[in-house]
C-alpha cells in the first residue's frame, strides 16, 4: 500500500523535479555570468574611476595612508590650481592646434589620395597603396632620429608646425586605406550622372562622393585627431621650450616632480585630457549610425 | 554615358595630381628617413651640427658586442611575450563574456573598452599614482588584507618593475583584442550551436569544436599584430619607468632613445634602431604571409 502510493505519488513528480534542477542550473550559470561581468568591469574600470574620484580630493587626503575611498570633502581646488598655477592652458591650446592641424591635413591630403587610389588604375597607383601600408608598419623609433636631424637642420625644431607634419605623415597611411574603401563603396555611376547633369569632375566629387563618404571621413578624422592628441615621442624629441609643449609632454614632465605638482593637479589634468577623447568617441558613434542610414537611402 | 565614363577613367592628370601630396609627404617623412637612418648609423654623430665622420659598421659592431643591447633584447622579449600572452588570454575571456546577453551589457562593454581610448599619458599617470609605494592604493590594499607586510616598490625595484609595466600595458591594450575577437564571435552562425546542442554537445565541447576553430585565424592575426606593436612600443615604458631602475625595463626602443638623446650618440642609437627593425621585419613578413594565406583561402 505505502509503496504503491509512493510510486503513484512520485511518478508525476519526477519530470517536475528535473525541471527545477534545470532551473537551478540555469540560475546558477546566470549568477556566475553576472558575477564575472561585475568583477571584470570593476577591475578594468577601477583605475579611471579612481582617477576621477581622486581629482576631487583635497591635498591632505591624496597623501593620506591608508587612502580614503570616497573624498571626505569634495573640492575643485586641483582643477583651479591647474589653470592658475601651471601652463596647462598653453598645453591644451597647443594640443588643439597640433591635433586639429594634423586632422585637417590628413583628411584633405588623404582624401584626395584615396580618391585617386579608388578611381584610377594607372601605373604605380596600386604599388603606392601597398607602400603606404608598409609606411604604417614602420616603427616610430626607426625614423625619429633622421627626422630629428632634418628638423634641426631646417630650423623647425621646437615648432608646432613640425609636430603637425609628423603627425599627418603617421595618420596618412590609414587615412588613405580607410577612405579608399569608403570611396570604393560609392558607385562611379553616381559621379557619371552628376557629370552628365553638367557638373565638372571636381563638383561631382564635392557634391556627390564626399557627402556620401562622410561617415567614413568623420571616423578617419576622429582617428587622426586621437592619434595626434595622444602622440608623445615626436613631441618629446622635437620640443624643447615650455611654450610649445603639448598636453602629453607637459603632463609627462610633471610626473615625478611631486614636490611642485601635486598628484591632485596631475589627476585633474589627466581627467581633462581624457574628456575630448571620450566626447569624440560618443560623437562618432552617433554620427556613424545616422550617417550610414542617411547615406543608404540617398544612395538608392 | 560612355563619354563620361571614359572621361572619368582616363583622367591621368587628375589621378596623379590628387595622389601627389600623399606621395610627397610619405616619401619625405617615411621613405627618405628609412634610407638616411642607415647613413646616420654609419656616422659618429654627436649633438651640435648633427653630422660627423663616417665610421663604417663600427656602431653596429658596438651594438652587437655590447651588454646593453642584449639586455635590451631580452627585456624586449619579456615585455612583448608577457604582455601579448596576457592580452590575448584576457581579451578572449572578456570577448566571450561580452558575447553573451545580459543586462547592462552596453555599459559593461563601454567600460571594458575604455582603457584603449584613454591617452597613454593618462593611463601612466593613474597607474603611477596607484603603484606609488607610500600613497598608492595597491600597496594600501595588499597591506590591509595582509598579503604583504611592508610596502612594495613596484616601479623602483629590479624584480617588480617589468611586471608592473606589463600589467599597465595589458590594461591599456587588451581591449583591442576584445574588439577584434568580438567582431568574429558575433559572425559565427548560430545554427552550428543549435545543431551541436541537438547532438548533445556540452558547452565546453561547443567552445572547443565550434568557437575556437572559427575564431583561430583572427586570434592569430591579432596576436601577431599586438606582437608587432608591442615590439616598438616606446611611450608607455618610458613614461612608467624611463627604462629603469638601472636597465630593468630598458627595451630596444628605449635604448634607441637613451643612446641618442641622453648619451648624445646618434650613430649608436640609429644602429640599434636598424637592428630592432630587422627583427621586426621577420614578424612583419609573418603577418603579411598570414594575411595572404587567409585571402587565398577565401
Amino acid at each position: 500500500m505505502t509503496s504503491a502510493t509512493l510510486t503513484v505519488a512520485s511518478a508525476p513528480d519526477r519530470p517536475r523535479r528535473n525541471y527545477e534542477l534545470a532551473d537551478v542550473h540555469h540560475l546558477a550559470s546566470r549568477m556566475m555570468l553576472y558575477l564575472l561581468a561585475f568583477t571584470a568591469v570593476s577591475v578594468v574600470g577601477f583605475p579611471l574611476f579612481w582617477m576621477v574620484l581622486c581629482s576631487f580630493k583635497p591635498g591632505g587626503e591624496l597623501y593620506a595612508t591608508p587612502p580614503s575611498f570616497l573624498p571626505r570633502e569634495w573640492t575643485l581646488q586641483n582643477y583651479r590650481d591647474l589653470f592658475v598655477q601651471t601652463n596647462f592652458p598653453t598645453y591644451f591650446a597647443n594640443s588643439l592646434i597640433v591635433a586639429g592641424g594634423a586632422t585637417l591635413l590628413s583628411l584633405v591630403i588623404g582624401g584626395l589620395g584615396a580618391y585617386s587610389l579608388s578611381r584610377f588604375k594607372f601605373f604605380g597607383i596600386a604599388a603606392f597603396s601597398n607602400a603606404a601600408l608598409i609606411c604604417y608598419m614602420l616603427p616610430e623609433v626607426l625614423i625619429v632620429l633622421p627626422l630629428y636631424i632634418y628638423v634641426v637642420k631646417l630650423g623647425l625644431a621646437d615648432t608646432l608646425f613640425a609636430l603637425i607634419i609628423a603627425n599627418t605623415a603617421f595618420t596618412l597611411p590609414l587615412a588613405l586605406w580607410f577612405m579608399r574603401s569608403y570611396f570604393n563603396a560609392i558607385p562611379v555611376s553616381l559621379e557619371e550622372s552628376a557629370m552628365i547633369d553638367g557638373c565638372t569632375r571636381l563638383q561631382a566629387m564635392r557634391r556627390v562622393t564626399v557627402p556620401l563618404a562622410l561617415p567614413g571621413i568623420i571616423s578617419v578624422g576622429v582617428f587622426a585627431f586621437n592619434h595626434a592628441w595622444n602622440e608623445f615621442l615626436f613631441a618629446l624629441v622635437f620640443t624643447s621650450s615650455e611654450r610649445n609643449k603639448t598636453l602629453p609632454l607637459g603632463l609627462a614632465t610633471w610626473i615625478g616632480q611631486d614636490n611642485i605638482y601635486s598628484w591632485g593637479m596631475l589627476l585633474a589634468g589627466a581627467v581633462l585630457v581624457t574628456i575630448p577623447v571620450v566626447l569624440f568617441y560618443l560623437l562618432v558613434q552617433r554620427k556613424l549610425v545616422v550617417g550610414l542610414s542617411e547615406g543608404g537611402t540617398k544612395g538608392e | 554615358m560612355a563619354e563620361a565614363r571614359a572621361a572619368l577613367r582616363g583622367d591621368r592628370t587628375l589621378a596623379y595630381a590628387t595622389l601627389a601630396p600623399s606621395v610627397f609627404l610619405l616619401l619625405l617623412l617615411a621613405g627618405v628617413p628609412t634610407i638616411t637612418v642607415f647613413s646616420t648609423a654609419m656616422q659618429d654623430i654627436g649633438m651640435g651640427d648633427m653630422s660627423g665622420p663616417y665610421v663604417g659598421f663600427e656602431n653596429f659592431a658596438w651594438a652587437l658586442t655590447s651588454e646593453a643591447f642584449y639586455t635590451a633584447l631580452r627585456n624586449t622579449f619579456v615585455w612583448v611575450f608577457g604582455s601579448v600572452a596576457l592580452e590575448m588570454a584576457l581579451g578572449l575571456g572578456l570577448a566571450l563574456l561580452l558575447n553573451k546577453t545580459f543586462m547592462f551589457r552596453g555599459v559593461a562593454r563601454a567600460i571594458i573598452l575604455a582603457p584603449y581610448l584613454v591617452p597613454t599619458v593618462v593611463a601612466v599617470l593613474v597607474w603611477r599614482y596607484m603603484f606609488h609605494d607610500i600613497v598608492g592604493i595597491i600597496n594600501a590594499g595588499l597591506l590591509s588584507i595582509g598579503i604583504i607586510d611592508k610596502p612594495l616598490l613596484w616601479l623602483n625595484s629590479q624584480s617588480l618593475a617589468m611586471l608592473s609595466v606589463i600589467l599597465v600595458g595589458v590594461w591599456k591594450f587588451f581591449p583591442f583584442v576584445v574588439i577584434a575577437l568580438l567582431g568574429i564571435l558575433q559572425s559565427i552562425p548560430q545554427e552550428q550551436y543549435e545543431a551541436a546542442k541537438i547532438d548533445g554537445a556540452s558547452s565546453f565541447q561547443q567552445f572547443w569544436r565550434i568557437t575556437l576553430p572559427y575564431v583561430m585565424p583572427v586570434f592569430l592575426l591579432t596576436a601577431l599584430l599586438r606582437t608587432i606593436w608591442s615590439f616598438h612600443k616606446f611611450e608607455i615604458i618610458y613614461l612608467m619607468t624611463g627604462g629603469g631602475p638601472l636597465d630593468a625595463t630598458t627595451t630596444l626602443p628605449i635604448l634607441v632613445y637613451l643612446k641618442a638623446f641622453t648619451d648624445f650618440e646618434f650613430g649608436r642609437g640609429a644602429a640599434v634602431a636598424i637592428l630592432t627593425f630587422a627583427i621586426l621585419v621577420i614578424f612583419l613578413g609573418l603577418y603579411f604571409a598570414l594575411i595572404k594565406r587567409a585571402e587565398d583561402r577565401q
